[in-house]
């Protein structure tokens, strides 16, 4: 009786710290920026915050159309790094299944891009995609081909940032659906190897449906992180040229801590958190059932 | 254990055999090599030219040549400017960097393995330990940015802005849940029985946790640490807005390396390799367990 009773303040005494420091740091912060989203406050003029109402979500969503464009292009950016991801990482760690020697040393080698502070990844690219002296202007001019505006180009420059974070994080695709394709059972292959099956076969009947699952949960995760993009915007084109590349969390950031609009700059924090709250709900739901 | 890992080993050969793929054409080899090759150079080469880029002169750093001595005259100006020229701020961006990483993550560390233990270890009735652990991983869900503004607004209401105490804090509750879910899974694969013969002998339930859960827990303590370190380490936004001069990290030293004035690219080589040879080199102590991290902890590879 002594005993379970002890066993059930131990279990609390146990957990409590942790969920009041979350409670502290996580949920007031945000109940916090939730009230200030209905007031506004230009903190630069104003001395306190003036009760508004809905006006700074309406603002937003009808009279921003930059809040428009940051969004779509976030958007966009997303769908397509991830997408270059999955398919990169999808090949290559079919291609190498069965067939992987050395693949420690891989390991190591491919988890530098994104074990890498993401703002030093975003200055590395920058010099080498200086559209002057860049390395990789030069190299294009050695062998005879036209310089590409890297970072100044409207068209181009989304583009550069995809491709970048396409180089910090396919490694972390092929890595994860490399060690779900090993982890496959094997007694499936030889069945299918008995039929007859063609490689190609094996893959979109066998391989495919067994990894699909982890394939739903890892591009759930990479586009709640992609959503994040903030590091190479602020080192690569710090949003430009002419707003192409603003990400979401670059205008909040702009908003509400650069021009100290702290009203607004809650509004949008709290739509932004919205979007990405809805893609969480569906992998937290997904982890739920994995525990 | 050993027996099991040769079995599956012959039986993956015996794939392959069967599936045709050892005996693959030297050209599909050739091919699947290349492939291989291609990749690696595209993911290595950044990292290679920064190495390059660091110990060029001013004037080199423009050209494309690759193997010093050869091509050009390796020099130690860059690092010189770094370490020497401007030390002083080098050297408190370090000391910043290295002081917060490894005070949040001792305190993810402390938080962590308590809550992972209770959660791993106890049944928790009513709001579920299913239901606890999701919310806890989805404090980890947040983009940053979302959350600065009220970060800022509290800081400087408790004084503690351009102070590391503000960005150790912001930085444990970024990594906290991370350190949760891993030690979680750590302690319910953990056998029971040396806890239960603890208490037969009298043992408390502190005292159990301490003497034997905790060290026998003590690679996932290590894997926690080290991924929080990292993860701290890296982590941008919270230092740029809650440190502005003397709580800077080096993230914040590298974004600020290029200058208007300057495309002075050895300087910003080398800065950044200073943020990134201690991670890469932590990197490969944990290498199994970042995937891991990376995915919140619910992936294992």
């Amino acid at each position: 009786m002594k005993y379970a009773y002890r066993k059930h303040v131990i279990k609390w005494f146990f957990l409590l710290p942790c969920l009041a420091y979350l409670i502290v740091m996580a949920i007031f912060p945000l109940t916090w920026s939730l009230r200030l989203s209905f007031t506004k406050w230009l903190a630069t003029i104003m001395e306190n915050p003036e009760w508004t109402g809905i006006t700074n979500f309406r603002d937003i969503l009808f009279k921003d159309p930059r809040f428009w464009s940051a969004l779509w292009f976030t958007v966009r950016f997303v769908f397509l790094t991830v997408v270059i991801q999955l398919g990169i990482g999808l090949g290559l760690a079919h291609l190498l299944h069965n067939n992987f020697r050395g693949r420690n040393f891989f390991r190591v080698l491919f988890l530098i891009p994104m074990a890498c502070p993401p703002i030093a990844v975003a200055f590395l690219w920058k010099m080498m995609l200086h559209p002057d002296i860049g390395i990789i202007n030069t190299a294009l001019q050695t062998i005879g081909l036209a310089k590409v505006k890297w970072t100044t180009s409207v068209v181009v420059a989304p583009f550069t940032i995809v491709m970048v974070d396409v180089w910090e994080w396919t490694p972390f695709m092929f890595l994860v659906l490399f060690a779900a394709f090993q982890a496959l059972p094997v007694e499936i292959y030889d069945a299918a190897a008995v039929d007859g099956a063609s490689n190609f076969q094996v893959f979109r009947k066998i391989t495919f449906p067994l990894v699909a699952p982890i394939i739903v949960t890892i591009v759930l995760i990479r586009i709640i992180d992609a959503f994040k993009l903030f590091e190479l915007i602020f080192g690569i084109t710090s949003a430009g040229p002419a707003n192409a590349t603003e990400a979401l969390s670059f205008y909040v950031y702009l908003t509400g801590i650069k021009w100290m609009n702290l009203g607004k700059g809650s509004a949008m924090s709290w739509i932004f958190l919205l979007i990405v709250l809805g893609i969480s709900l569906i992998l937290l739901s997904r982890l739920r059932k994995k525990i | 254990m050993d027996n099991q890992r040769n079995e599956r080993k012959n039986l993956r050969r015996q794939r392959r055999i069967e599936l045709g793929t050892q005996k693959r054409s030297p050209l599909g080899w050739t091919i699947l090599w290349l492939i291989m090759v291609v990749f690696t150079i595209w993911t290595m080469f950044p990292i290679f030219w920064a190495v390059i880029t660091s110990f060029k002169h001013t004037g080199d750093a423009f050209n494309p040549t690759f193997i010093p001595w050869v091509q050009f005259k390796p020099t130690l100006q860059g690092w010189h400017f770094v370490f020497i020229t401007a030390g002083e701020r080098t050297l408190r961006s370090l000391k910043n960097s290295i002081l917060i990483a490894s005070c949040s993550s001792a305190l993810v560390l402390l938080l962590g393995a308590f809550a992972g233990y209770s959660l791993g270890r106890f049944v928790f009735r009513g709001w579920k330990n299913k239901d606890i652990a999701v919310w806890i991983l989805s404090n980890r869900m947040f983009p940053p940015v979302a959350v600065v503004i009220p970060y800022f607004l509290f800081m400087r209401t408790l004084r503690l802005l351009d102070n590391p105490l503000a960005i150790i804090m912001a930085h444990t509750v970024l990594n906290l849940p991370l350190g949760v879910w891993l030690m979680m899974d750590f302690f319910r694969d953990l056998p029971r029985d040396l806890e239960d013969a603890a208490f037969i002998d009298g043992c408390s339930h502190l005292g159990a946790f301490f003497r034997i859960a905790l060290p026998l827990a003590a690679p996932g303590l290590v894997a926690v640490y080290v991924l929080s370190f990292i993860f701290s380490w890296n982590e941008f936004i919270f230092v740029l807005v809650l440190g502005f001069h003397k709580a800077t990290t080096i993230p914040i030293l590298i974004a600020g390396a290029l200058t208007s004035k300057g495309l002075e690219f050895w300087k910003v080589a080398s800065i950044s390799l200073i943020g990134i040879i201690p991670v890469v080199i932590l990197t490969t102590f944990v290498s199994k367990f970042l995937v891991r991290g990376l995915t919140f902890g619910a992936l294992k590879e």
